[in-house]
């Protein structure tokens, strides 16, 4: 009982954070600087891979999904919603693998899910648009996904060294 | 401790493999839609799936605006002689505005909250411009 309700809170304290970091980033849109639809540094997946190392898959799930609804309520669009899923669920699914390989760091699989995700999206736009054409995007979008899977897999590894939350017991 | 990747504090050598991986993926797709050569360029507009208009742009002479009835959110093209832009769209998200002119065979421009393609294909000029 207590641990379910353990996990449940830590549930929702990271589905807030997630959530609030995808919000404050859509506040400072990195396509200001280079205009690339779809572009973003994608902090957000941090939550995820911090999820997929401390905690489960599972949860992980869980919270990858509360997150996406709740972002698609907060931001009134359920277009965004298909694309946040897609680009989350194959992100994720990626780095579940990868984390079971041996010899890759965070960095290696933060920029496969950072690719992941910007794949994704542009699956979901062509379903949207029921066209290839969009597929020209993905070529800068996964250059950049190098990039920015790089500054979030630096920032993930001291994130899962420093907050090794899951492994306490007890209380 | 649930996986070893989470232990290591620096890039291996793998990680430099996934890097290349998705860079030469990124350098597939970048090949696989390299624009075409042609002396007639052509701008297919397609809205949520139907065609709206086929404009010849090397015929044209002078800028021409072209608004896209039936869109969800105002759309106001611009053609010229051998380019096409979208001057204005009352979209949120503003990315066609950003895309700028295309000039090219294979280019394109897309206003996805609008489900708008604007297609520019090179080839034989064999149809005046068709507006229907």
């Amino acid at each position: 009982m207590t641990h379910s309700v353990r996990r449940l809170t830590r549930c929702a304290v990271l589905t807030a954070l997630a959530l609030a970091i995808s919000v404050c980033e859509g506040l400072v849109p990195l396509s200001i600087l280079i205009p690339l639809p779809g572009l973003r540094l994608g902090l957000a997946n941090l939550v995820t891979v911090y999820a997929l190392c401390r905690l489960s898959g599972r949860e992980a799930l869980g919270i990858l999904v509360a997150r996406c609804l709740l972002g698609a309520v907060v931001g009134g669009n359920l277009t965004a919603l298909a694309f946040s899923l897609t680009g989350g669920l194959l992100a994720l699914g990626t780095m579940w693998v990868l984390l079971r390989v041996p010899g890759l760091s965070l960095f290696g699989v933060c920029i496969a899910g950072a690719a992941a995700h910007n794949t994704g999206q542009i699956l979901a736009a062509m379903g949207v648009l029921a066209s290839p054409a969009i597929a020209v995007y993905l070529a800068p979008l996964l250059a950049a996904s190098v990039l920015t899977g790089a500054v979030t897999g630096a920032a993930s590894i001291l994130l899962v060294r420093r907050v090794p939350w899951g492994n306490e017991r007890g209380t | 401790m649930r996986s070893s990747a989470a232990d290591r504090t620096r890039p291996t050598l793998l990680d430099g493999l996934v890097a290349a991986a998705v860079l030469a993926a990124a350098a597939a797709i970048l090949f696989a839609f390299r624009p075409t050569s042609g002396n007639f360029l052509t701008a297919r507009i397609v809205l949520d799936n139907e065609l709206v208009a086929e404009v010849s742009l090397s015929d044209l002479t002078g800028p021409v605006t072209i608004e896209v009835p039936g869109a969800k959110y105002p759309i106001t093209l611009e053609a010229e002689a051998g380019r096409i832009r979208v001057l204005h769209s009352d979209c949120p998200s503003q990315d066609c505005v950003h895309t700028g002119w295309v000039s090219r065979s294979g280019g394109q421009i897309i206003c996805l909250p609008n489900r708008l393609v604007i297609t520019v294909t090179g080839g034989t000029a064999e149809a005046d411009a068709v507006t229907g």
